[in-house]
C-alpha cells in the first residue's frame, strides 16, 4: 500500500487501521474466534456419546462412562491444564487457540511456528513472532486435516502406494523434528541450548512422575536462564 | 465387532466427523485472515505474510505424513470417522487408543475382544469424547487470562518475553529429544543428524541470503535425518 508523502503519520496511520487491524483488534478477534470455534467443538464432542447412548439405545450406564472418564482422567489428566500453561508462552493467544483445537501441538504446530518465524526473522515473544507464528501453525492445522481425510478416506490406499521403506523411515519423525527443532533454537543461544539438554536429560532420568516431567524442564529451564540473563546484565561491561 | 463397526462406520457418525473437520477449517481459515489483515500494521510486509504461510506448509508436510502412518492402528478399531474426529482436533493416536482401551476397561471388556459389543463401544466413545474435552474447555476459559498475565510481562519488560519463550521452547524440545533420543541408537541419530542439519542450512541460508532454503530448512532437515536414521536399521 501506497502512502502519500504529504499526508501527516496521524492520517497515514488511521488511513491503513481502516483495512487492517491493530495487535489489540487481532487478540480481541483471536478471542472472540479461538472461544467460538472451541465451544463448537466441545458441543460436538458431546454429539456422538449421546447418539449412541439415547438415539441407538446402547447406554452402558453412567457408572461405566464415569469409570472410563476417571481412568482418563488420572491417565491423561493434569495435561489438561498443565500444556496449554506450558506452550503458552512459545503459541501465544492466537496460537494456543488453534494448538489446542487442532492437536498435535510439539510434533507438528510447535515446529511449524517457529519455522515460519525463523524464515522471516521474527525475535520469539515479539509481536511479528505470534503473527508469523500464528500463520505457521493455522497452515499447518489446514495441510495436517486435508491429509487425514485423504488417508481415511481412501481406507488407507495412500498408504500403500507409499514404498515400504518410507514408511518405516517415518518411524523416526519425532525424533527428527525433535532434534530438527532444537537445533534452530541452539543455533540462536547455544549456550542455553546446552543448559536445556543437560536439564532435559537430567529430569528424563529422574525418579519422578513422568507426565509432568516436561513442565518441570521447561519450567527449569526458564528459571536457569533467566538467572543467567540476570546475572549477566549485572556485570559492567 | 462386526456390529461395532457397522454403527461406528454409519452416516450420522459419518455427518458428525464432517462437522467437526468444518470446525478446524473453519478456525484455521478464520486465523489466516486475521493474522493476514494484523500483519501490515505491525510492520510485517506482504511478502512476509506468504513466507511465513509458505514455510509453515512446507515444515507442516512431514509432521503429517509422520502423524497418518499411525492412524491407521486407530481405524481399525474405531472405523474411519471416529478416527478422522479423534486425530482431527486435540488427542494423538496413543492418547486415544489407551482412551479407548481404558473405556473398555470401565465396561468390563477387552477392547477388540470378542465380547466388545456396543455398549462397550459407547463407553469407549463416552471416554474418547469427553477425555478430549479437557483441553478444550481449559483453553476456552483460560487463554484470555495467560494473555493478561503476558501483556504485564511485556509492559513490565518487552525483552523478558523473549527470552521467557525461547526458554520454553528450549526446555520441551530438549526434554521431547532427550526422550527419543535415549529409545534406541537410530533415534539418537536421527535427532543429532536433524539438529546438525538445521544449523548448518540456517547458517548457510542466513550467510548466502537464500531465502527459500530458509523455508525449507525443517522439511530437509527432516528427510536428511529419516533417511540417515533408516540406514542405520540397515547395517
Amino acid at each position: 500500500m501506497s502512502v502519500p508523502t504529504k499526508a501527516g503519520v496521524t492520517e497515514a496511520k488511521f488511513e491503513v487501521r481502516e483495512t487492517t487491524m491493530s495487535m489489540q483488534g487481532f487478540h480481541g478477534k483471536a478471542d472472540f474466534w479461538g472461544q467460538t470455534t472451541l465451544w463448537m467443538l466441545i458441543v460436538m464432542s458431546l454429539v456422538p456419546p449421546i447418539y449412541f447412548s439415547f438415539i441407538l439405545g446402547y447406554h452402558p450406564g453412567w457408572g461405566a462412562i464415569a469409570g472410563g472418564l476417571i481412568g482418563y482422567a488420572a491417565f491423561i489428566g493434569i495435561m489438561w491444564f498443565l500444556e496449554p500453561i506450558t506452550y503458552y508462552p512459545v503459541l501465544g493467544k492466537s496460537g494456543t487457540y488453534i494448538a489446542f483445537l487442532t492437536g498435535n501441538i510439539a510434533n507438528m504446530c510447535l515446529p511449524c511456528s517457529a519455522a515460519a518465524q525463523e524464515s522471516i526473522g521474527a525475535e520469539p515473544g515479539t509481536k511479528k513472532a505470534e503473527v508469523a507464528g500464528t500463520l505457521g501453525i493455522a497452515v499447518a492445522s489446514l495441510t495436517n486435516i486435508v491429509i487425514i481425510i485423504a488417508v481415511v478416506l481412501s481406507g488407507s490406499y495412500i498408504l500403500t502406494i507409499i514404498p515400504q521403506s518410507v514408511q518405516n523411515a517415518l518411524q523416526f519423525i519425532l525424533p527428527a523434528i525433535y532434534g530438527g527443532v532444537l537445533g534452530q533454537f541452539a543455533l540462536k543461544k547455544p549456550l542455553y541450548g546446552l543448559v536445556a539438554f543437560v536439564i532435559g536429560m537430567a529430569v528424563l532420568f529422574a525418579p519422578i512422575f513422568s507426565l509432568i516431567k516436561i513442565v518441570l524442564c521447561v519450567a527449569i529451564t526458564i528459571i536457569v536462564v533467566l538467572f543467567i540473563e540476570k546475572s549477566k546484565s549485572g556485570v559492567p561491561e | 465387532m462386526d456390529d461395532v463397526l457397522r454403527f461406528a462406520n454409519s452416516t450420522p457418525v459419518w455427518l458428525f466427523a464432517g462437522i467437526v473437520v468444518a470446525i478446524v477449517i473453519f478456525q484455521a481459515l478464520i486465523f489466516i485472515r486475521i493474522a493476514s489483515q494484523t500483519a501490515p500494521n505491525i510492520g510485517m510486509t506482504k511478502d512476509e505474510t506468504k513466507r511465513a504461510l509458505r514455510t509453515g506448509f512446507i515444515s507442516s508436510l512431514g509432521p503429517s505424513f509422520g502423524i497418518a502412518v499411525v492412524i491407521i492402528s486407530l481405524i481399525a478399531v474405531l472405523g474411519g470417522p471416529f478416527t478422522l474426529m479423534r486425530i482431527g482436533i486435540i488427542g494423538s493416536a496413543a492418547t486415544e487408543l489407551t482412551a479407548a482401551g481404558i473405556g473398555a476397561n470401565a465396561y468390563g471388556v477387552e477392547l477388540n475382544s470378542p465380547n466388545f459389543g456396543l455398549e462397550a463401544f459407547t463407553t469407549v466413545v463416552w471416554t474418547m469424547c469427553l477425555g478430549g474435552t479437557g483441553w478444550l474447555i481449559f483453553t476456552a476459559l483460560a487463554t484470555k487470562s495467560l494473555g493478561k498475565v503476558e501483556k504485564k510481562i511485556v509492559s513490565t519488560n518487552a525483552k523478558m518475553m523473549t527470552i521467557v519463550s525461547t526458554a520454553a521452547m528450549l526446555g520441551a524440545f530438549a526434554y521431547l529429544a532427550s526422550q527419543q533420543m535415549v529409545k534406541g541408537y537410530s533415534e539418537t541419530v536421527a535427532a543429532i543428524a536433524a539438529g546438525v542439519s538445521m544449523m548448518v542450512i540456517l547458517t548457510f541460508a542466513k550467510k548466502r541470503e537464500i531465502r527459500w532454503l530458509q523455508e525449507w530448512a525443517l522439511g530437509i532437515s527432516l528427510v536428511i535425518a529419516l533417511t540417515i536414521s533408516y540406514l542405520t536399521t540397515l547395517i
